[in-house]
């Protein structure tokens, strides 16, 4: 997947548009039945259906997309503007939309982080490696948006251990749940 | 004719059952109906309630799905009555079992659980359904019981049991696939000194009829004939049944050694809201789902061989060769998946991530 934050003329960042390419298997099970056209593809309307019905069950999931400032959960609204394209070449769909939240956030008033997870992880996310972060404007000069590296295997055994030696009591941070203990954030960050 | 119709139709079952979920419904429906419902199986997720749960399809337009999504409102709704045993105590204590009895049942419809194993040995081995019945409900149970006693021994002995307990699930399951895999070199084996054209006179009399319940007398007591050349091997009337006890015993065991993550996921949950003998009752009771689900599909594979064996009772070299071809077929079927899980297990072993 690729995630591109959306910026505002004056810095803020008002939501973001993923771009999620679906594994070979999902796709074959979504298209299955569906008419060809001439050239190997699928017609803009049996595509768009589909984009139609799959926001409509991922906005009982919050779409997976987690917004955080100074580590405060951010509520963000419906999605818009879904398109999803088929590659016959590489037999794979890639799904496309965008969702805003609900008041635009400043990174200069502390870090954003975003992070795109299935607390169930019936889906695996994962970010592509060339370029898995764009901006849609430039942010201010002195903050910068950035990926944070996949946990190593030494650190998520950390997270393990911590995990293992709290007790019944003990939640993770707030509103936080365990999948995004392991998620790949995203973190847009300015210099004091 | 229709005979024979019929067995095809209860063989594609079995098969649909043993290998996991395939669309078998994708061709049938009809394009006019897609256009109306939009089929449910193309969602990357299913919609949700407003209380988290999902709205399986109707059984019959989509089974497999409906298997999924009842499976994980079972799994959604157990979690949650177990965060509410906390407070609630005994009712949700009870609401918490009756969910793991369906828990069990729709999660066994899934891959492992000794199902292929069970109806493998069932018709390699000429043995009767009430027998293979017991070894699923044994090693249910002994499924269930190797999970409380894993736990609990972890529990008692290290702090962190969160991080040990994957390891030695990991152990415990190689072991398990080890042992089937030599239960399926032995049918193999079988199989082998089945073969009609050296035993004619053996496999013809004996196979493809149901033997008494159990031995009739104790074997130890039979008599030693004046040609009794090799004394420690199963007579023919051992053979014949391919059944005792310890082969049971032996079966049940390999089966049921590696504990169902499910089970153990609950134990490990219920001890953390203080209340283990809750999750203790409830993993008994998902191992009787299991087992409900497993019976219904060895008995699916017996009675569609009876069929055969029917419709192909008069013509006795070709139940011969059947017979060969069912045990050597059987055992190298086992032996084979057992030796492909035993290696994916030790391999995952070496991952440190789930």
């Amino acid at each position: 997947m690729r995630s591109q934050l959306i910026v505002s003329d004056d810095g803020m960042i008002t939501g973001v548009r993923v771009e999620w390419k679906m594994d070979k298997g999902y796709t074959l099970e979504a298209l299955d039945g569906l008419q060809n056209t001439a050239d190997g593809n699928y017609s803009a309307a049996d595509l768009q259906a589909l984009t139609e019905e799959n926001l409509d069950a991922l906005k009982d999931y919050g779409y997976f997309v987690y917004f955080r400032s100074n580590d405060e959960k951010q509520p963000i609204g419906k999605a818009f503007d879904g398109l999803q394209t088929y590659d016959p070449k590489d037999r794979r769909l890639t799904l496309l939309f965008s969702v805003s939240l609900e008041k635009p956030l400043d990174p200069r008033q502390g870090p954003v982080t975003l992070k795109i997870y299935d607390p169930e992880y019936f889906i695996d996310f994962g970010y592509v490696d060339s370029k898995p972060i764009l901006i849609s404007k430039p942010l201010s000069k002195d903050c910068s948006a950035s990926l944070m590296p996949i946990p190593k295997d030494s650190q998520l055994e950390d997270t393990r251990m911590m995990l293992a030696s709290k007790d019944k009591a003990w939640k993770p941070g707030e509103d936080e749940d365990y999948g995004g203990l392991f998620a790949q954030p995203v973190e847009v960050k300015c210099a004091p | 004719m229709r005979t024979m119709k019929w067995l095809v139709v209860l063989l594609s079952v079995i098969f649909f059952c043993a290998i996991e979920a395939a669309p078998i419904y994708a061709q049938t429906t009809t394009p006019t109906a897609q256009t109306k419902t939009f089929d449910k199986r193309r969602l990357m997720v299913q919609p949700r309630n407003a209380d988290g749960t999902v709205t399986p399809p109707p059984f019959l337009d989509d089974p497999v799905l409906w298997v999924r999504d009842e499976q994980q409102n079972f799994y959604g709704a157990m979690s949650k009555s177990m965060r509410a045993m906390d407070s609630e105590g005994f009712s949700a204590a009870l609401t918490l079992m009756l969910l793991s009895l369906g828990y069990g049942v729709f999660h066994a419809a899934g891959p492992g659980h000794g199902k292929a194993v069970v109806s493998g040995w069932l018709l390699a081995t000429e043995t009767q359904l009430r027998r293979g019945i017991l070894v699923a409900f044994m090693s249910a149970m002994l499924q269930a019981a190797v999970a409380v006693v894993l736990v609990s021994a972890v529990l008692l002995l290290v702090s962190g049991a969160a991080a040990a307990a994957k390891d030695m699930v990991g152990w415990l399951e190689v072991a398990s696939f080890a042992m089937i895999a030599a239960v399926g070199a032995y049918v193999l084996w079988g199989g082998i000194k089945a073969f009609p054209l050296k035993h004619k006179t053996a496999t013809l009399d004996h196979h493809f009829e149901i033997v008494n319940p159990l031995p009739t007398s104790h074997s130890h007591d039979h008599v030693h004939g004046p040609d009794c050349g090799h004394a420690h091997a199963p007579n023919a009337k051992e053979v014949d049944g391919d059944w005792s006890w310890k082969r049971a015993a032996t079966l049940s065991f390999a089966v049921g050694l590696r504990p169902c993550t499910g089970a153990i996921l609950v134990l490990l949950f219920a001890y953390s809201l203080g209340i283990y003998w809750a999750g203790v009752v409830s993993t008994f009771v998902m191992g009787f789902g299991t087992f409900l689900t497993v019976s219904a599909v060895a008995a699916l594979a017996v009675y569609s061989k009876q069929l055969a064996q029917r419709y192909t009772a008069h013509d006795s070299r070709w139940t011969a060769w059947l017979n060969f071809a069912l045990r050597f077929g059987g055992g190298l079927v086992i032996l084979f998946f057992a030796v492909v899980l035993m290696i994916a297990s030790w391999q995952g072993m070496g991952d440190s991530g789930f």
